[in-house]
């Protein structure tokens, strides 16, 4: 059963990184763990590998079993003990977190997954799963499981043929991070319209902007040239929203195609946050979504809010 | 809202299903069986396709799929829930059951530290070496317990002369991919060898008795098939270290820290020689007294020995065995003998015979190429027990010598070289994330060639000898 929070309750909100190896998952864990940390959130590390057919599944396991005895661990336990090495480096003043060690034997199988117990975890909230199947139908179900807010995945991972089903089926925000890059300085650009959605990503801009000091573009797009009310007053009220906290903002408006505009406007120097469709999901799943075609097309890091 | 996304997801997740059960609902209904084809071959045919589909896609667990199987056969009139019944367990299942519980019975030994120190010893340190006695032990091994036993005893070894080597094993694929295949080719070269060293050798046996082919003793089909063995063995080696190129050439420091490691061990001590000596008993039951009792009943027998002297806990035995894939198996037979006693099979075979009859004009030829090309294109997608189940009816019934075609079609069923699915020991090695897919395919295609001339060799130059 997902669980239901508060947003921004410092201690309640969960994040989820997903990890598929040390070679490719540094700057994915690397922005997980910045953002957990500016939104003070509990963090998750999934590795969701490769199950073995049925057929052979139990052959796989006595091999596993065997290789316990020779201290040989399993390949993705080594990826949550990278990850947890990882998040230790990331957060040199963290004491607490220095003081967990990892130990491939402390591991715990709940709910089709398996758990690695970290007996020294005093109070760093960080959770280290391994789970096996198929990528979307695993996080749907650690996030479901947990009740994660926020879902964070790495570009590898996205293999944009997944797009339409990660931004469907994943009941939580979903932060995908194609071809990110923890040296470059992005602008955070905000879709903004009349949507629910909208307000909560203007929520979720700020306080990454706050922490991060990224400048920050809110951008409109009306398929005509005219802005109704809708558009003009969800406009202003993020930038009221932005200058209550003081954060300085540029507003865009432009006309055409909604995701064609979001597409070549983000270019490749944005960070774009934008909020989930309110679309039926049945209509979603025919059609899809500005969304779920943004995140087709583009090839920034993009945050779609729940 | 959020139910509409469940469903929407129970779609996604289950799309084979829902088109394996549209796809049956529309050949019952709205297709006419061809007219020399009866009703019931026809559905045997329709849930044969159906199964097959659920198989290749996992939308169900297999246990539900066996029950599918077996269900149909009643619901849609095939025959009696009794006669479903007791076509559903034969020997072949207790065959793959008793040696499902064997392999548990003794992988749990730790024998394999034993097995590390025996090769090593023989071969010494040198890398080829050690990739040709990987191979020859592999192989020699899975010809009598089962390659998916002997892949889990030695992946420890090869995982940890690899770790050895090098920190990190991924700086030394070429070693790493060369010792890891000549567990896996070894041990699937080998699984042919005797009819002990896979489920499918059985159940190959098991149709040539339905199908009134006759019997093969275990030693007959030793001296039938276990040339093509030993014939393969150093061919494996060479193709392997001239795919992979090990970066080291010895591996004198990683050898040295495995014999430290396994001479922690210690003496063997007298429990393990009890599991050696009750294995060989078992190995002796079979070859001399499987025709009496058949394997499956020597193979429950052993499981009972190795129960009954407490070298292996039920527990055990109850948790790492796979019922799931006993119960596909006992299902899948049923429906291989349903097509068999309702002319399915043999209309298949008719179709095959009429058309590919045109091209080739060798009835010989044409019976062997079908078997072999049909079961080892469907073991690299399938799995090759399973292919052998699902295929031999066909292939007995193409005409010619039954026993040799059912000899070609077991052989063949073990070419799962080009996918980590096909054979129990290309998925172990696979589970290390240390081999990808593709070197399955770059080694494959060259096992492939090696296996179809020693085939042909086999059949052309030794059978008729025999």
């Amino acid at each position: 059963m997902t669980k239901k929070k508060v947003p921004f309750d410092p201690k309640s909100l969960k994040f989820l990184t997903a990890v598929s190896s040390a070679e490719y998952s540094k700057p994915t864990l690397k922005m997980g763990a910045l953002i957990a940390s500016v939104f003070d959130a509990s963090h998750g590390v999934v590795y969701v590998g490769e199950r073995a057919s049925e057929f052979h599944g139990s052959s796989v396991n006595l091999t596993r079993q065997n290789l316990d005895n020779w201290n040989i661990i399993h390949p993705g336990l080594e990826v949550l003990e990278w990850a947890l090495q990882e998040l230790k480096k990331l957060s040199p003043e963290n004491e607490e977190l220095a003081k967990i060690q990892f130990n491939p034997d402390h591991v715990y199988e709940e709910d089709g997954r398996v758990r690695v117990m970290l007996p020294d975890d005093k109070g760093c909230r960080i959770e280290l799963v391994l789970r096996e199947g198929e990528l979307v139908d695993q996080l749907r179900k650690e996030i479901q499981l947990e009740g994660y807010d926020l879902a964070i995945i790495g570009g590898s991972q996205n293999k944009r043929h997944l797009a339409h089903s990660i931004l469907q089926y994943l009941p939580s925000s979903i932060f995908v991070l194609q071809k990110f890059n923890p040296r470059k300085k992005y602008k955070l650009l905000l879709l903004v319209d009349d949507s629910i959605a909208t307000i909560k990503s203007i929520e979720w801009g700020a306080l990454i902007a706050e922490k991060l000091g990224w400048p920050v573009r809110t951008l409109t797009v009306s398929k005509t040239k005219r802005f109704g009310a809708g558009y003009q007053g969800a406009a202003d009220k993020a930038k009221a929203y932005f200058d209550s906290r003081g954060i300085e903002v540029e507003q865009f408006f432009l006309t055409g195609d909604p995701v064609r505009t979001f597409v070549e406007f983000a270019g490749d120097n944005h960070f774009v946050i934008m909020g989930a469709s309110t679309l039926n999901p049945v209509k979603q799943f025919l059609f899809g979504s500005k969304p779920i075609k943004t995140l087709e097309q583009t090839d920034v890091p993009i945050l779609i809010v729940r | 809202m959020n139910s509409y996304i469940d469903i929407l997801f129970w779609i996604r997740q289950k799309k084979w299903l829902l088109i394996a059960l549209v796809y049956g609902m529309l050949m019952h209904h709205f297709v006419t069986p061809p007219p020399d084809l009866n009703p019931a071959a026809f559905d045997a045919l329709i849930i044969i396709s159906m199964a097959l589909i659920l198989i290749v896609t996992e939308p169900l667990p297999l246990p539900a799929i066996a029950m599918f199987m077996l269900f149909m056969q009643v619901v849609l009139g095939i025959d009696t829930a009794n006669n479903v019944a007791s076509s559903f367990m034969n020997d072949a299942v207790f065959f793959i059951m008793g040696s499902l519980m064997l392999a548990v019975a003794i992988v749990s030994q730790g024998l394999d530290k034993r097995l590390a120190l025996g090769i090593i010893t023989l071969t010494g340190h040198k890398t080829w070496r050690i990739v040709a006695g990987f191979t020859a032990i592999s192989a020699i091994l899975a010809s009598f317990i089962g390659e998916h036993t002997v892949a889990a005893m030695m992946m420890p070894v090869g995982l940890t002369l690899v770790r050895y080597a090098h920190k990190d094993p991924r700086k030394v694929a070429g070693l790493t991919a060369a010792l890891l295949f000549s567990i896996a080719y070894g041990a699937t070269i080998g699984s042919i060898g005797t009819p002990s060293g896979g489920g499918r050798n059985v159940i190959m046996m098991n149709y040539w008795a339905e199908f009134g082919a006759g019997s093969v003793t275990y030693l007959e089909w030793i001296k039938y098939v276990y040339p093509m063995v030993l014939f393969q063995i150093p061919f494996t080696v060479f193709i392997l270290l001239w795919t992979f190129k090990p970066e080291q050439s010895n591996l004198d420091s990683a050898v040295r820290k495995l014999v430290v490691d396994v001479a922690r061990a210690g003496k063997i001590k007298g429990r393990e020689w009890l599991a050696i000596i009750l294995f060989f008993l078992v190995f002796l039951g079979w070859v001399f007294l499987s025709e009496a009792f058949g394997l499956g009943i020597i193979a429950l027998l052993g499981v009972f020995l190795y129960l009954s002297f407490g070298l292996v806990e039920w527990q055990e035995l109850n948790r790492k065995t796979n019922w799931g894939v006993i119960l596909l198996f006992g299902a899948a037979i049923s429906i291989g003998i349903q097509m068999n006693q309702t002319g399915a099979a043999e209309w298949i075979a008719h179709v095959i015979i009429t058309n590919l009859g045109k091209v080739i004009d060798s009835p010989a030829i044409l019976q062997g190429s079908v078997s072999v090309l049909l079961t080892g294109v469907m073991s690299n997608i399938l799995s090759s027990s399973a292919t052998v189940a699902v295929v031999g009816p066909i292939v007995l019934d193409l005409g010619g010598d039954q026993i040799l075609i059912g000899f070609a079609t077991a052989i063949a069923s073990a070419f799962g070289y080009f996918t980590a699915v096909a054979a129990p020991a290309c998925t172990i090695i696979y589970s290390s994330g240390l081999v990808k897919s593709k070197d399955f395919l770059r080694a494959g295609w060259k096992m492939g060639v090696l296996s179809l001339v020693s085939l042909l060799g086999l059949s052309l130059l030794w059978w008729p000898l025999l």
